[in-house]
């Protein structure tokens, strides 16, 4: 008797977890009394089954039988290999996140609502559940609509603030844009198809890029890839910071994982062009991202952008995967499927490990902006140790997990140098394998910025002065991410089992285990322990020539204060100079005082940069939204009673009209 | 017994060879400006005076500052017994160790510890330092990878090993080894990008970085340049010898023979090129970064019309 036969079906598993949540959802809504701790527990017990459903669960099809249709359909769901890699990752964000949230949300008590925070988790986990088991279109329209809104509400649970409404309706605004792009593209492929559910489809040809368009930009809006990205940047500092953790982790993946079941696994939309428009979007994003993230002062808003970068390294993957199999080369396909996959699991196990850290900052400082914070290792060691492992995994440095996803990527490139059937696919590919790499850079850059500013050196604030370590359970929420990033990276052979399952969906036979040629868990124990003898040579050396502590170069000024520090605006500098055409990167100094030429009283620097896209583009076609709305639809819904019962007597004759027609 | 022989000679090449090429490179350097110079053993005189030294660590330091520089070496060791860079001394069962993806992303690793020491005391310079040098990396790394991965699609493998033991395409080897010798003029902060030998905080690059260490710290920073002058100056010279055809046909012994040679001839050159240039002024750097990242571009483009 195997494991999975006697825990079961997945499905009965992941009934389990919404029981568990919509208790959670319950209590927050109604009652107000519960302690966050017993919520957490719940959210978390709720977790645990989902895991018990992605790897110990069978893979398996569940009709609901009539009379539950939603719209004449059937409610179906399906648990296969995809699904349940999904399943794992929303797992295994979710428990650090339940463990972090009660810490965190106490210092916001005075100003949102807990429970309610609460109930939003608890329906942004049960539905973003149900977007990756649902089988047909329509159950995935109204789950990926509850996702929305639920973490639309969380977004803006601290709404008495101005900014943070602003956001949420920006974040509004793009989620109802996106999710009309979808209606649009599966009305369109149900037109085509006769058929709602996605393995009924197998739309192909040219009628298929119509629907495929549409769904991709429905999704890529989701998931925040360029030119899309515009609202991940603003809603992601409004959100309390385990939301961002689940939203910037795990949500946007459910739209990474919409593409991969209609467009990749399954040739439900199969169409070669959203192959190159994957790849060139997604190299674009990667890049965009990581360069404005260079330019941000708020902690927050620069991990949001580095999600921009992250997805398009995903998305990079897929197109890949999309390549490869158009030019009939199904290793090619699987391994950047692969990478893409892996890579999407260890984005959300690294951004969520850093959004939590910024939120144990935030707790204990009431800071975001690096430029006031400093010398957090020495108050808050854990986290601070915690933020340097995320953020080495972001930089894709061995022998952490980021680096394992982008190899895969890196390999894939070069199989498409290798195999690909034109020159200039071949040199496209080479030149991705470099443009990887600068985005590689420009992230080590980026963080080194963020740890340098934020953890070391000496506090800029009052506030970050004193500061003191998280509680045990935010810590131990991040030291679980950042040992499952550590751990990932060298298990990486173990995390090619599941991927292979996947990847044999879209070839014949899995050939991952041949690609991943790396010495990795004997590297890491060679470098630990060159490392560790290294070490103890130093501290014999230490022993007999005692090291001694004290200022260094004071030159005779006394002790060194925060202002002679570098701050992160100077350390961005010279990057942001060499790309600044992109954003119109420009540094002004002011100098003040009745003679300032000789004795100013007064300096002033700073830096300025503007993002084209959005000032260029998206106001003013907002705003001419605005002005066609304000010149016309104002005028019809001038706010009389009159008015409004002329238009239903309007309609009703309209429909009368239609009905005796 | 020829196991047990290259192991001794792997052994030598990283105590001896690495600080050899420094030494070397200063005396050709000194004799360029008509000093007499210090003798080339000088750094081996340095590094035993400074590992009999006792460290100052500034008062806002904190671990990292201290496992920056012993995670730094043992990653220089690591890379420099797996890269080719005195000819191929390791069995073909270590091929999948000398990846150059995992080795360029190891030493990056070890580039991400060195920048956070450098902000570690809360310094100005280290701060300067660091966000120079992190610039000058984010402007090398496309170009090795580049050219490297131009070496890597004439060979059909991303492992050195492989990619050094057979021939490659005599042009291409002319491009990435150029490439590889001016990103490694970057990356070893040598002249004309950064002045190893410059006085003036204001002007340093990699020395503003360190300028807080002491004693053995400093000790183990200055081995670990030296054994990656070494890795980077011997991939360009292991990718520039392979332009004589016959080459990799050698023996293992005369192969170490005359890639030391080689080593020691870019050193030379390195060292008359440092005595004739002027640094750059930083605004510069970028423009000069761009000749490699054009050849190595090249490089890519022969290759991938090639395969």
């Amino acid at each position: 008797m195997s494991v999975s036969e006697i825990l079961g079906g997945s499905v009965v598993w992941c009934g389990i977890a919404l029981f568990l949540w919509l208790a959670v959802f319950g209590m927050g809504i109604y009652r107000r009394q519960y302690s966050s701790p017993i919520l957490s527990l719940l959210l978390i017990l709720g977790c645990i089954c989902i895991l018990v459903a992605a790897f110990a669960g069978r893979n398996e099809t569940i009709f609901f039988p009539s009379p539950w249709f939603l719209g004449g359909v059937g409610i179906n769901f399906v648990v296969d290999p995809l699904s349940r890699w999904f399943l794992a990752i929303i797992g295994l964000i979710g428990i650090p996140v339940a463990m972090f949230s009660p810490g965190y949300l106490y210092h916001l008590r005075h100003r949102i609502s807990i429970n309610l925070v609460w109930a939003g988790l608890a329906l942004l986990m049960i539905s973003m559940v149900g977007v990756v088991l649902s089988a047909n279109a329509l159950v995935f329209l109204v789950t990926w609509e509850v996702m929305a809104l639920s973490s639309f509400f969380l977004v803006i649970s601290d709404h008495e603030q101005r900014d943070i409404r602003r956001a949420a309706f920006v974040y509004l605004g793009a989620t109802r844009t996106g999710t009309a792009f979808l209606m649009a593209g599966f009305l369109w492929a149900h037109h085509l198809t006769g058929s709602w559910i996605f393995a009924e489809w197998g739309l192909s040809g040219t009628e298929a890029l119509g629907p495929a368009l549409l769904i991709f930009i429905g999704l890529a809006t989701k998931a925040g890839s360029w030119p899309f990205h515009l609202w991940l940047p603003i809603a992601h500092p409004a959100a309390p910071a385990p939301v961002s953790a689940l939203m910037s982790g795990v949500m946007i993946k459910t739209a990474i994982y919409a593409m991969v079941r209609l467009f990749i696994v399954g040739n439900h939309i199969d169409t070669p062009a959203i192959g190159p428009i994957m790849l060139i979007l997604g190299a674009i994003s990667a890049f965009w991202g990581v360069i404005f993230a260079l330019l941000q002062h708020d902690l927050k808003r620069l991990l949001a952008y580095h999600s921009v970068e992250n997805i398009g390294i995903i998305l990079m993957g897929l197109g890949v995967s999309l390549i490869g199999t158009s030019y009939h080369s199904p290793i090619i396909a699987q391994i950047g499927l692969a990478a893409a996959l892996f890579h999407t699991l260890n984005h959300a196990l690294f951004k969520s490990l850093l959004f939590l850290g910024t939120g144990a900052i935030d707790a204990r400082t009431h800071l975001r902006n690096v430029e006031q914070l400093g010398g957090l290792i020495h108050r808050m060691p854990w986290t601070a140790t915690a933020f340097i492992v995320g953020s080495a995994s972001i930089c894709a440095l061995p022998p952490l997990n980021g680096f394992a996803s982008e190899w895969l990527l890196y390999q894939g490139f070069f199989g498409m140098a290798m195999y690909g059937p034109s020159g200039g696919l071949r040199f496209g590919a080479l030149f991705l394998m470099g443009w990887l790499a600068l985005i590689g850079a420009l992230a080590i850059a980026c963080f080194v910025k963020v740890v340098g500013i934020v953890f070391l050196g000496v506090p800029r604030s009052q506030q970050a002065e004193n500061a003191s370590e998280a509680g045990p359970a935010m810590v131990g929420a991040q030291a679980i991410l950042a040992l499952l990033c550590a751990v990932l990276g060298v298990a990486t052979t173990t995390v090619l089992i599941p991927l292979g399952n996947i990847t044999a969906l879209i070839g014949n036979g899995s050939s991952l285990n041949g690609i991943w040629t790396l010495p990795l868990p004997l590297l890491a124990i060679v470098l630990i322990l060159t490392t560790g003898a290294i070490a103890i040579w130093m501290k014999l050396l230490s022993k007999a020539h005692p090291s001694r502590i004290f200022i260094t170069w004071e030159c005779g000024f006394g002790d060194l204060g925060p202002r002679t520090q570098y701050t992160a605006a100077s350390f961005a500098q010279p990057i942001s100079r060499i790309f600044g055409a992109i954003y119109g990167y420009a540094t002004q100094i002011t100098v003040g005082g009745k003679n300032r030429r000789l004795f100013p009283q007064t300096v002033d620097a700073g830096t300025t940069h503007e993002a084209y896209l959005e000032t260029k583009i998206y106001t003013p076609f907002l705003r001419s939204i605005q002005r066609v709305s304000g010149v016309f639809l104002m005028k019809l819904q001038a706010g009389s009673v009159h008015q409004y019962l002329f238009y239903m007597a309007l309609v009703l004759g309209l429909l009368i009209w239609i009905g005796v027609h | 017994m020829n196991a047990l022989l290259l192991f001794t000679i792997q052994t030598a090449n990283l105590l001896i060879i690495p600080l050899l090429l420094v030494g070397l490179i200063r005396k050709i350097k000194a004799l360029m400006q008509n000093r007499v110079g210090a003798p080339i053993l000088q750094p081996f005189y340095d590094l035993a005076k400074l590992l009999r030294k006792s460290q100052t660590i500034s008062k806002t330091a904190s671990w990292v500052f201290i496992s920056a520089p012993i995670i730094g070496l043992a990653i220089a060791i690591i890379a420099s017994v797996l890269v080719p860079w005195s000819s191929v001394l390791l069995s073909p069962g270590w091929a999948s160790w000398t990846n150059f993806l995992l080795i360029l992303y190891l030493l990056a690793l070890g580039k991400f510890m060195t920048l956070l020491s450098a902000i570690d005391t809360g310094s100005a310079f280290g701060g300067l330092g660091a966000s120079r040098e992190a610039t000058i990396s984010m402007l090398v790394e496309p170009i090795l990878l580049l050219g490297l991965g131009a070496l890597a699609l004439g060979a059909r493998s991303t492992d050195l090993l492989t990619i050094y033991a057979g021939p490659i395409n005599p042009f291409i080897a002319v491009l990435v080894g150029l490439a590889l010798i001016i990103a490694a003029l970057a990356e070893l902060s040598r002249m004309p990008i950064d002045d190893p030998t410059t006085h003036l905080e204001l002007t340093m690059v990699h020395e503003a970085m360190i300028l807080e260490y002491s004693g053995h710290s400093l000790a183990i920073i200055e081995y670990a340049v030296a054994l990656r002058t070494c890795i980077f100056l011997g991939l360009a010279a292991q990718t520039l010898l392979h332009i004589w055809p016959v080459y990799h046909g050698l023996t293992v012994f005369s192969r170490y023979l005359i890639s030391i040679g080689a080593l020691s001839v870019i050193g030379i050159a390195l060292a008359i090129t440092e005595g004739v240039l002027v640094k750059l002024k930083w605004r510069s750097v970028p423009n000069f970064l761009a000749y490699a990242a054009v050849i190595s571009l090249l490089a890519a483009l022969v290759a991938a019309a090639q395969v």
